[in-house]
């Protein structure tokens, strides 16, 4: 375990980019929120109460978005710069295995990254709750600010971090594969392979089933890991001037954590992902060149 | 005490070319080894194997253990510096020394200080900062606090100049080297450490040509440098190689017979770096 913070530490020293990035994010809404426009007339409680959340919502998805990005690229690039610059050298000649290494790239991928964009994201937006409520008055940023919201979206987050995290372990252990492989170029080579195989099929084959199980998996998230959309009953709309917004009742009625965990897809991913990792790790053990 | 390194038919391939052909060799405890062999000789693809970091046909134990499927373990007991470049650029020194004192359970963190600070080098900076020398200086640091059985160095001073190459190998000699150690080094560059060296294995197109302790040598090999007219004489000795050299000719034999032999001129004791290249030239020329 001793091994494995260091091995997250090493990654948060190499990639600095990991809160540089997100702190960035952060100011640039803190600024906005000094120095925007907040023009809003008279609110009725359950209207500030959709907009404060869709604020806040608003910009965890701003961070969410960045952080998918950026992990990403970081997966596919974590075990590919060190062969790069050839420290794959030093670090092999130190007593942790390949299974700790790749794994605890994996861990920053998945959760390392996003918990640091989630705690950003709870600061900046703390910061812009006492920023607005200093520039319009306290009245109203406290009916901006509503705790049950705010305790609702940590709720999402770490439910996000979780859910996606498990999702989409195929395309994180794809990622490590490929970048314990290629020898440039990472972002074709992780792109290329699947295109080509959905080609081939599409070719010689006439179906889709390729195809059709990647969009799956890259979209359908949404659908696992909630309730359904459709069903209007868990759905609150609310007037804000010319605007209507449909907001959940409760977060709480709106994730579905034993329907994803109990859905074949959940496991099928989670298979797939491993055998990724299992491959990316024997990959490791072999390329030390480029 | 079995072999600290032990290897038979050691054998690596890579598609068609074979890079180790059925090598044996072992490195005793206590020694330093030079594995000496031109470029593309199967030197590295030997160290590599040894180190655990590629797969491999054949025998192979080192510190009792199997490389490539215990390189963790092996990793505990030994260390290596494989080019002294590989540092990232990101990495900080106190970094550095941070990592390896959490990762290693015989690093001294007190040793790698001391030794840093004999040098100019502090420890924010950044390695991509630093000066060739300064980053062996460095790697040097981290690799003698290890408190290793076995330390290994492939092509250790590769690009650096003459002072760092004379202060990389001295401290090694000086503050490094005691009986519970054993060093091997490859190198292509023979002069830099026949005088340190106890043993030598030299190897060429994937197969060791020799392997002898530097003491054996003034046992096994003569060189022999005759005027133009003794020649004749000299050759019908069977010598394995010859050059011309400064008016004479130097002949180098196998098993000689040095009472024979100096009648016919001057013997002396061939250096490493004359071995190597009598040997690897091939025959007579």
């Amino acid at each position: 375990m001793n091994n494995y913070s260091w091995l997250v530490r090493r990654e948060f020293w190499e990639n600095r980019a990991i809160w540089i990035v997100p702190i960035v994010i952060g100011a640039a809404l803190v600024l906005a929120s000094l120095f925007g426009h907040v023009d809003l007339g008279a609110l009725a409680p359950e209207q500030s109460r959709v907009i404060g959340g869709t604020v806040l919502f608003v910009f965890g998805v701003t961070f969410f978005v960045v952080m998918g990005i950026y992990s990403s690229w970081y997966l596919l690039d974590c075990l590919h710069s060190d062969r790069k610059d050839r420290s794959v050298l030093f670090w092999k000649s130190l007593p942790i295995s390949d299974t700790a290494t790749v794994l605890a790239k994996l861990f920053t991928g998945l959760i390392a990254i996003p918990l640091v964009y989630f705690a950003a994201a709870d600061i900046t937006t703390v910061l812009i709750a006492f920023v607005i409520s200093i520039r319009a008055h306290a009245a109203f940023a406290n009916s901006l600010w509503q705790p049950s919201v705010w305790l609702q979206l940590q709720v999402l987050w770490l439910y996000l971090i979780v859910t996606t995290a498990i999702w989409y372990l195929p395309f994180a252990g794809w990622f490590l594969v490929v970048s314990a492989w290629a020898k440039r170029a990472v972002m074709l080579w992780s792109i290329l392979p699947p295109l080509a195989f959905y080609l081939l099929e599409r070719w010689f084959l006439g179906t889709h089933v390729f195809g059709s199980a990647l969009s799956e998996r890259a979209l359908g998230y949404g659908q696992y890991a909630f309730r359904d959309m459709a069903n209007q009953s868990g759905w609150v709309t609310t007037i804000i001037n010319d605007d209507s917004i449909r907001t959940p009742q409760s977060v709480f009625r709106l994730i579905d954590p034993v329907g994803f965990l109990s859905s074949p897809a959940t496991w099928l991913g989670i298979l797939v992902g491993v055998a990724f990792v299992a491959a990316a790790i024997q990959l490791r053990l072999r390329r030390t060149e480029m | 005490m079995p072999p600290l390194i032990e290897a038979h038919a050691l054998t690596k391939k890579y598609g068609k070319h074979t890079a180790l052909d059925h090598v044996n060799f072992t490195v005793e405890a206590g020694r330093i080894v030079g594995l000496i062999g031109p470029n593309g000789a199967g030197k590295t693809t030997a160290m590599r194997a040894i180190l655990g970091l590629t797969s491999y046909e054949g025998e192979l134990r080192v510190l009792d253990r199997e490389p490539f499927g215990e390189r963790t373990a092996l990793m505990r007991e030994a260390s290596f510096i494989a080019d002294v470049a590989v540092l990232p650029g990101w990495l900080r020194v106190d970094q550095a020394i941070d990592f390896v004192a959490g990762i290693h359970p015989r690093f001294r963190r007190d040793r790698a200080l001391e030794l840093l600070a004999k040098t100019q080098i502090t420890g924010r900076r950044r390695m991509r900062e630093l000066s060739k020398g300064m980053k062996t200086q460095v790697h040097l640091a981290l690799t003698m606090a290890i408190d290793a059985r076995l330390l290994v160095l492939d092509e250790p001073t590769l690009g650096l100049d003459i002072l760092a190459r004379r202060a990389f190998y001295d401290a090694l000699v000086n503050d490094y080297m005691d009986e519970s150690r054993t060093i091997v080094i490859t190198t292509h560059q023979v002069e830099e450490v026949e005088n340190l060296l106890t043993d030598v294995i030299f190897i060429d197109k994937g197969r060791v040509v020799l392997a002898l302790g530097c003491e054996d040598i003034a046992r096994d090999y003569a060189a022999l440098a005759v005027p133009d007219d003794k020649v004749g004489a000299a050759r019908a000795e069977k010598p394995f190689f010859e050059r011309r050299t400064l008016g004479k000719t130097v002949l180098y034999f196998e098993h000689p017979d040095l009472g024979r032999l100096a009648a016919l001129g001057e013997l002396s004791t061939p250096s490493v770096s004359d071995l190597f290249v009598a040997r690897l030239s091939g025959g007579v020329t």
